[in-house]
């Protein structure tokens, strides 16, 4: 736009312009006929008229901007013309160190492709506006302006009062939330005075699971009634007395007195029995076996039982015979009688009974009394034990080995003091005893996949 | 012969009782976790009365549950918790193989994690259920707070668990409720009186760990970890009932007096306050603070006849306990450096005392050795060089004995290089009849406030010696013997009469001035007493009698058996004495 405006200027400024090409002639123009043409469109316009002076004019004034920057009659004389006086020879003087540095004056000379691409032109590129152009640039600097004021005010903004005002996120609290249970800086409180508070509807809590299910009664009772800590007899005591010391350690040579004899008595189980080994007659025998000949004895005993199955056969056909009317009747008889003879034995009996009263009392007290015996016999059992361990696995409970000092290892003081025994291992057997966890292995460690054992290439060369 | 036929194994005992294996099926849960909320809700397994039955014809042995406490362990919402942190773990090891550390750090960030709070309300319904089963989880904080810290168990656990014993420790010497100490090979058995509980706890030795390899750690972390809640319950509680502010503070004044020490050279200073209270030397800071302690006196209301002796008896025997628990009022001891440090401020705090030590060995001194006032200074060594005119030097048995018999006893046979009476198991309580050992004698003797020829014992040993005899003789002898004795001597003298009647000797017939025969009111009833024991025995059933009499039989034999303890240990006694005598002699 505005090189096109400076152009009308430039038109308007010089009526009567020198032309550096003198091709249009003007006699040209005025001679021709007039043609009649539509001048209604712009079509035809442009067909019609001839533009190619004024194109040319313009070419003109480019060219003379391009290459010179400026029209030339506008220029002043002295920067288009100057006087020729001739080679200046300082020139060359100057320029023979340079070529002594030849090198330097060819790496310092830049290339042709660069000179081509260089711009020759003397008028300098339009401005890029879009470069300079800021969106909203009115409103921001409208915005900009205000909060200077307001901040010579001392009034912040809502936005930023808003981030101010709100909190750095709390790590800690959130860690809270999630406290694992062993956290030594736990806190406490009073839990058995707070009574519970129902603040939903408790039907609500039931339905969606999430009231508290009433423990049963019965879970409250202990599965043992054995003490939670058992204190070791006195004679366990550093410096002990001299006979509860002597008194644990016969205890404790019980205990290992029937532990050998449990031993004992299984060795005694599994040894071999002096008659089943083989001495050197036995295995003769064995070696001889089927070699020798026993027909003779062969023979009788095929005989004999040859015998026995003649005579089971007779007894089988045995028939028995038919019983005659009379027989019958007797028999018949008989029974009535028997039975009749019965019923009478049965009603003495009851009758006499009533004089035996005072025994049959006597028989059923001591009947009841035994049961009462059973019964609290019974009772006490099932008291005793309450205090035993109970089968709860796989494995029977084991108690613990007694823990003993002999009398040569007691220290004289506290200070040489060894103690005995584990405490872990005391507390988990109690747990045992008592019925709260059940007594098992450790678990074995089963390999899924076999091993194979290698020798690696440089050992081998070793060994 | 209508009706279906019954199937077997569909009613009774066999439907009542569940598999463990069933049941964990059931919660669906792996069989550590469901060892873990068995453990957690207090649910054990049972053993069936016929086991066959329940088994469904088999014998093998398998270990059974309640159905209705599996039916129970249902509803429980850390099931929940359970499954979620199964699935934490496999997300967190996916995140491991994947090496995405981002992602593990966020995981970890939002671990699964539960509270058994709900648990310990539902299983102790009230304070006192819950003090009664402290016994349990003393012993177990106690062993887990002297754990190394290894990795056998969580670090946390350990650090948590020395807090709340040594706050539990705290709350036994405000309350002053310590009763008996007991020092065996295994550890040192403490018993306390709270609220009316007799609490018993064992306290292992420092530094006497080996891990047994037969223990099941993860079981025994697992009660720990309901221990540890439930201790810090009770603690909160017990604390309240004191007046004393929970998460404990130390006295203004105490603290004021440890600031003076350089502490960096301990511990961090995050951890520095444990560590005092841990050294148990200070009194702890009270809600309301009150002169240093109110004397709580019982309430007195007037009652007739019999009833005012009762009180008066119970008043008193109030008082013999306040005297008690002020035992070591007013002493000073001093620790040396090679005896338990821990164990014996406690047991001195308790009744009072003051106590301090080496500045070197632990924060929490509170003054010197050089201190004047020191009263007893404890040493387990043979000798000591620089030693303090003005204080006892002894052996630190002396301190706990002196719990144990309620008294101070004397100090003489616990001076350095003396060789110790035995220690003697407070946990023991002897019937009428049994054996008592003559230094249980002595004591007993002390308390009752009779002074036995203590102060020249080594004097004259062999008369203390009779003395003791004659004690147990004493002891012995029951009031029915001594009765017989008597009859026997008036039948005796009318056999005498008779005899000489019947001889026909006209007997001494004199008349002399009569006396008049002194009545003891207090004998005659005895004698009467005795009379109609002695008839109502003649009066028993044949059955009844033969019942006494194997009672009787049995108290005789009981006394025979005792009196041969003594005999020997007399023997064992004089042999012994013939030997120190020896070796006297011979040097």
């Amino acid at each position: 736009m505005a090189a096109a405006r400076r152009l009308k200027r430039v038109a308007a400024s010089q009526p009567g312009f020198l032309t550096l090409k003198s091709s249009v002639n003007p006699a040209d123009l005025v001679s021709g006929r007039r043609k009649r043409v539509n001048k209604n469109k712009k079509k035809s316009w442009n067909k019609h008229s001839d533009i190619n002076d004024v194109e040319e004019f313009l070419e003109d004034v480019r060219h003379q901007e391009r290459t010179t920057g400026g029209l030339l009659s506008e220029k002043t004389d002295d920067s288009l013309f100057f006087l020729d006086v001739g080679q200046p020879k300082k020139a060359e003087q100057t320029e023979e160190p340079v070529d002594g540095g030849k090198r330097k004056g060819k790496g310092s000379r830049p290339l042709r492709i660069d000179l081509i691409l260089q711009h020759d032109s003397l008028v300098p590129p339009a401005k890029d506006v879009l470069a300079y152009q800021q969106p909203n640039a009115k409103k921001l600097r409208r915005i900009a302006q205000k909060a200077e004021q307001l901040a010579a005010k001392g009034v912040v903004p809502r936005r930023q009062r808003q981030l101010l005002s709100r909190r750095p996120v709390d790590r800690t609290v959130k860690k809270a939330a999630t406290e694992a249970n062993n956290n030594p800086d736990r806190g406490y409180y009073d839990i058995w005075g707070q009574e519970s508070k129902d603040s939903a509807d408790p039907w609500y809590l039931q339905q969606t699971g999430k009231k508290q299910v009433k423990r049963p009664e019965k879970l409250l009772q202990k599965p043992s009634v054995l003490p939670a800590v058992e204190v070791i007899a006195p004679g366990g005591s550093y410096n002990p007395d001299f006979f509860s010391h002597q008194a644990l350690l016969q205890e404790a040579h019980d205990v290992e007195v029937k532990k050998q004899k449990q031993e004992d008595r299984i060795e005694r189980q599994l040894a071999v029995n002096k008659e089943d080994k083989a001495t050197e007659e036995t295995v003769l025998r064995e070696q001889v076996e089927g070699l020798v000949e026993e027909e003779d004895e062969e023979e009788e005993q095929e005989g004999a039982s040859n015998d026995n199955e003649e005579e089971v056969v007779v007894g089988a056909i045995a028939l028995a015979e038919k019983k005659t009317e009379r027989q019958r009747k007797k028999e018949k008889a008989e029974k009535i009688k028997e039975q009749r003879r019965q019923a009478d034995r049965k009603q003495t009996d009851q009758q006499q009974q009533l004089f035996q009263l005072r025994s049959i009392k006597a028989s059923i007290k001591q009947q009841e009394q035994k049961t009462k015996t059973n019964q609290i016999k019974r009772k006490a059992k099932q008291e005793a034990e309450k205090s035993q361990p109970r089968r709860l696995g796989k494995l029977k409970f084991q108690p613990q080995d007694l823990e003993v000092q002999l009398s040569n290892e007691l220290a004289g003081s506290l200070r040489q003091l060894k103690p005995e025994g584990s405490i872990l291992k005391d507390r988990f057997k109690s747990l045992q005893k008592r019925n709260l966890i059940e007594p098992r292995d450790r678990a074995k460690f089963k390999r899924r996949l076999k091993v194979k054992y290698v020798e690696k290439r440089a050992f081998k060369e070793i060994a | 012969m209508g009706g279906l036929q019954k199937k077997k194994y569909e009613r009774g005992s066999a439907t009542n009782y569940i598999t463990r294996n069933r049941a964990r099926k059931k919660l669906m849960l792996s069989l550590p976790d469901f060892r873990r909320l068995c453990i957690l809700k207090g649910i054990y397994p049972h053993e069936p009365k016929h086991k066959k039955k329940v088994n469904k014809g088999s014998t093998a042995p398998r270990t059974f549950y309640l159905l209705k406490d599996i039916r129970f362990l249902l509803h429980e919402p850390i099931v929940g918790k359970f499954r979620e942190y199964k699935i934490f773990v496999r997300k967190l090891k996916k995140a491991y193989g994947k090496t995405e550390w981002s992602t593990v750090e966020r995981l970890r960030e939002n671990k699964p994690t539960y509270k058994l709070d709900h648990i310990i309300k539902e299983r102790y319904p009230s304070f006192i259920d819950a003090l009664r089963d402290i016994d349990d989880a003393l012993c177990m904080c106690f062993l887990f707070s002297t754990f190394a810290r290894t990795g056998k168990c969580h670090v946390q656990t350990i650090q948590l668990c020395r807090r709340l014993t040594v706050e539990w420790m705290n709350y036994v010497i405000a309350s002053r409720s310590l009763r008996k100490v007991f020092i065996s090979i295994k550890g040192i058995y403490y018993q306390a009186e709270v609220m009316g509980q007799l609490i018993t706890w064992l306290v292992p030795y420092q530094f006497s760990h080996d891990h047994p390899t037969d223990v099941d750690y993860r079981v025994m972390a697992t009660f720990t970890e309901m221990y540890t809640t439930l201790l810090g319950f009770v603690n909160f509680r017990l604390y309240h009932s004191l007046n004393l502010l929970y998460p404990p503070k130390l006295d203004a004044k105490a603290q004021a007096e440890l600031k003076e020490e350089d502490e960096d050279d301990y511990a961090m200073n995050s951890e520095s306050y444990l560590e005092k209270l841990s050294a148990l030397s200070a009194s702890l800071a009270r809600v309301v603070s009150s002169a240093d302690e109110e004397e709580a006196e019982l309430d007195q209301f007037p009652d007739e006849g019999e009833d005012v002796e009762k009180m008066e008896a119970r008043e008193k025997e109030q008082k013999q306990q306040e005297a008690q628990r002020k035992m070591f009022h007013g002493l000073k001891f001093f620790l040396n450096r090679e005896v338990p440090r821990e164990s014996l401020a406690f047991v001195i705090r308790c009744f009072g005392g003051e106590v301090s030590w080496d500045k070197s060995i632990c924060i929490g001194s509170t003054y010197d050795v050089t201190d004047e006032t020191i009263t007893h200074h404890i040493v387990d060594r043979p000798s000591i060089d620089k030693q303090y005119i003005n204080r006892y030097y002894i052996q630190p048995q002396w301190v706990y004995d002196c719990v144990n018999a309620k008294i101070l006893l004397p100090v003489e046979d616990y001076f350095i290089g003396v060789t110790l009476p035995p220690h003697l198991s407070p946990f023991v309580e002897e019937r009428e009849g049994d054996y008592v050992p003559p230094e249980k004698l002595k004591i007993m003797a002390l308390q009752r406030g009779e002074t036995t020829a203590n102060d020249q014992e080594e004097d004259n040993e062999e008369e203390e010696d009779e003395e003791e005899e004659e004690e147990e003789e004493d002891d012995d002898d029951n009031a029915d013997e001594e009765e017989d004795d008597e009859e026997e001597a008036e039948e005796k003298n009318l056999k005498e009469m008779e005899e000489q009647r019947s001889q026909g000797k006209s007997l001494q017939v004199k008349v002399t001035p009569g006396k008049v025969k002194v009545e003891n009111p207090a004998r005659k009833e005895q004698e009467e007493k005795a009379e109609e024991k002695r008839l109502a025995i003649m009066m028993m059933k044949k059955k009844e009698k033969y019942l006494y009499d194997k009672i009787m039989f049995g108290k005789k034999r009981k006394i025979r058996e005792a009196n041969k303890l003594a005999a020997k240990r007399k023997a064992h006694d004089d042999a012994e004495k013939a030997q120190k005598k020896k070796k006297k002699s011979r040097k």
